[in-house]
């Protein structure tokens, strides 16, 4: 195993104090895997581009090498890949062809690492150039994805993304005028640079905004179209934007005109038919095609539950992903020994797993411990005290945590029973600054069968005063 | 003009980040009172309070912004709110902790805020104990008081302050007072006229009106201010008066009152 992190993370140090090492489920002498630790640069020391999760890319420059032997990812994947191509250079196998043939040229121009004492630093600008896509003569950038060809003269690593460098030396993402509005010379908000899809929706049939404080895209009557009339006459009306939003639907295409029948794509929408990825252009609450459930959203119970669907007499997505595996038992619904709600969830003081966040002391100091919150109602029951420590257990695991009691939490009535809920935050491990267990030990592998998403959210539990292990 | 912060407290998250930006500026250290120590990573926080999601507890001598969380739910959880209030140095328009040190340590900058000069600052504490909204705290590392500057460094080179720039709802706005003041009356009117009746703002009146002043959705009192702060005027002590005696004193008084004003607190909140 590899490990470049800023810190010794759980994962790196999984073979000498993680709880099973400390329950004796597994020995240090019996872990066949090798580890190696590398040191990795700190965001500051790299140079990229970071895409957020609405669409926006923003690039950040080197502001100092890092010290030592510490070098960024993008450093050692490049010169990984290197001293593959080199080892595979004389092969003749067939099933090394892909190596021997990978294009992997970023190198970096003298001008890029001359103020650095790091000389061998790949080019972050040519990858995100790559993946922008290029015509494959001139090497010329693309400025949008309708330059891209079907005939191999161009390249493209991904269409959504061309025009973040539209051409040689222009990087948008690296733009930083922000406005207070849309802010459309910040960074690059991919495809095109739309930060708002399917704009054109924020007018009514008409291409009026829907609302006049927050008007976005909408159709100008008087405004020139650029195109002209048999007899020369500018032909009037188009789609605009003050905010310098990118429109995302044909220019001119005039509200309710109608899509061409004899044509296909986008002619064949028409000017009320902003959700131009969808076949028909329109937004769906029916979904008869495109989810492997549907095609309208219900009611199902979460896999794991205290109750019995009231609802419908199928009990939870018959469609939902399982694994009847080893280490992952599932409660039954109901389940008496596990009759309480769970819910995960995330704080702001941490990041993910904490992985980063859970060794800066200013951020383990606002969020010093992983805790559980419970109503006073169910404190009572167990006999829990604030401040103390209560034990979480499921099939799956047992974890031990902070009780915080609090009436934001409240018991439910459901079918006539009280049920209640427990919460906690899911950012803690063994390492680091601000240290607890891992919720995670106790959750369910289910998953959403559209896009797997992990059922964390919800599932059972039993709960009881004091830490795991039944130590007070 | 005075330059201040407006402080909106209907529209806080909670998020904390103006207390981390407040620290990563001023380079404070985290507080000592937050760890213990460890042979792994040396420090281990171990500060857990039980209080809602405030595990910092007080402004202190190294944080110098502290998010306050208040739970306001009955038994029934019937009309339920969570308040979040984020509370620093005010910078009084009549500053206790001005008028009272001894050896004109703390001044006031042209742009209205503040700030104890450290090179100057003895320790004699007298401002810890003037203060009415317990801000200035002394610092047994530097050996002298310390609190919220308003970024005396960031304003004077054309900035706002780093709590107002990191927060991301616009609950804390840096600008001239008089501006924000405006911002503020058009903001309450909004929040009574949607049926907001207990919100109100603190710090027009209180020590000749706060530079750094708050919308409040509940009386003073819930959020720990005072619904009268007392400003003392003069020094107490001189410097080089037999100042242990004096200093003695005049913390017993302070502590006294203090006390008294957080058992007042705490049953308020409780309500």
């Amino acid at each position: 195993m590899v490990v470049r992190d800023f810190y010794e993370t759980e994962t790196a140090s999984f073979w000498r104090n993680s709880p099973e090492i400390k329950s004796g489920e597994l020995k240090t002498s019996e872990i066949k895997t090798e580890v190696f630790f590398f040191p990795s640069a700190q965001v500051p020391e790299m140079e990229g581009s970071f895409t957020n999760t609405q669409r926006l890319l923003q690039y950040h420059e080197k502001a100092a090498d890092p010290p030592g032997d510490a070098r960024s990812n993008l450093w050692f994947t490049y010169h990984l890949g290197n001293k593959l191509k080199a080892l595979y250079r004389n092969s003749t196998s067939d099933r090394d062809w892909a190596i021997r043939n990978l294009l992997w040229d970023y190198e970096p121009e003298p001008t890029e690492v001359a103020n650095w004492r790091i000389k061998d630093e790949p080019s972050a600008y040519k990858v995100l150039k790559e993946i922008n896509g290029y015509n494959w003569g001139d090497k010329k950038p693309l400025p949008s994805f309708a330059n891209l060809k079907e005939d191999g003269s161009t390249a493209c690593g991904a269409w959504i993304y061309t025009g973040v460098i539209p051409e040689e030396g222009k990087n948008n993402a690296a733009r930083r005028q922000g406005d207070n509005w849309i802010s459309p010379n910040w960074g690059f908000s991919w495809p095109a640079n739309r930060h708002i899809m399917y704009n054109r929706a924020s007018a009514d049939t008409e291409g009026r905004p829907w609302s006049e404080k927050k008007k976005l895209v909408y159709w100008d009557p008087n405004a020139d179209s650029g195109t002209k009339d048999t007899s020369g006459r500018p032909i009037l009306g188009k789609w605009v934007a003050p905010s310098g939003e990118s429109i995302d639907f044909a220019p001119t295409k005039a509200p309710g005109s109608l899509g061409r029948d004899d044509s296909i794509g986008l002619d064949w929408l028409g000017g009320n038919d902003p959700f131009i990825m969808r076949a028909d252009g329109k937004a769906w609450l029916f979904a008869p095609s495109g989810l492997v459930d549907g095609p309208l959203p219900t009611h199902y119970e979460p896999y794991e539950s205290p109750v019995h669907n009231i609802i419908y007499k199928q009990q939870s997505n018959p469609l939902a992903k399982v694994w009847k595996v080893d280490g992952n038992p599932y409660h039954l619904v109901a389940d008496p020994k596990y009759p309480i709600v769970i819910s995960t969830y995330r704080l702001t003081e941490h990041y993910l797993s904490g992985t980063m966040s859970r060794w800066l002391p200013w951020l383990a100091e606002l969020m010093p411990e992983l805790f559980c919150e419970i109503s006073p109602e169910l404190a009572a029951e167990k006999g829990i005290k604030n401040g103390e420590y209560m034990t979480i257990q499921t099939a799956r695991g047992e974890i031990q945590a902070r009780a915080l009691v609090t009436r934001r939490m409240r018991p439910f009535v459901i079918d006539g029973r009280t049920v209640h809920e427990i919460g906690m935050p899911w950012h803690w491990g063994w390492q680091g600054t601000s240290r607890g267990d891992v919720v995670n030990d106790l959750s369910v592998l289910v998953a959403d069968p559209n896009v797997s998403i992990h059922e964390g959210k919800v599932f059972t539990c039993n709960i009881r005063a004091g830490k795991r292990g039944g130590t007070a | 003009m005075a330059k201040g912060m407006f402080v909106d407290t209907s529209i806080c998250t909670g998020c904390k980040a103006c207390q981390v930006a407040c620290k990563e500026w001023n380079e404070l250290d985290p507080e000592p009172a937050h760890f213990k120590s460890d042979p792994a990573t040396k420090l281990l926080a171990d500060h857990f309070t039980g209080d809602s999601y405030d595990n910092t507890g007080k402004i202190s001598a190294t944080d110098w912004r502290h998010v306050r969380f208040i739970e306001q739910f009955n038994r029934n959880r019937i009309g339920s709110r969570w308040l979040f209030s984020s509370d620093s140095c005010k910078h009084c328009t009549d500053a206790a902790c001005l008028n009272v040190c001894p050896y004109s340590a703390i001044i006031r900058t042209e742009m209205g805020n503040v700030v104890v000069l450290q090179d100057k600052c003895q320790g004699a504490r007298d401002c810890t104990h003037a203060c009415p909204y317990g801000v200035v705290r002394y610092s047994d590392k530097s050996g002298t008081s310390q609190k919220c500057t308003l970024c005396n460094d960031r304003i004077h080179n054309g900035l706002g302050t780093a709590c107002a720039k990191a927060c991301p709802t616009g609950s804390i706005r840096f600008g001239e007072v008089a501006e924000l003041r405006t911002r503020a009356d058009s903001r309450l009117a909004r929040l009574k006229a949607s049926g907001e009746a207990r919100a109100n703002i603190y710090g027009y009146k209180e020590a000749k009106g706060l530079n750094v002043f708050y919308l409040l959705m509940d009386k003073p009192s819930v959020y720990g201010l005072p619904e009268n702060p007392v400003v003392q005027q003069r020094p107490k002590s001189l410097p080089p008066l037999p100042a242990n005696l004096g200093i003695l004193v005049i913390g017993v008084t302070a502590l006294v009152k203090f006390r008294e004003r957080g058992a007042k607190e705490r049953s308020e909140e409780k309500r």
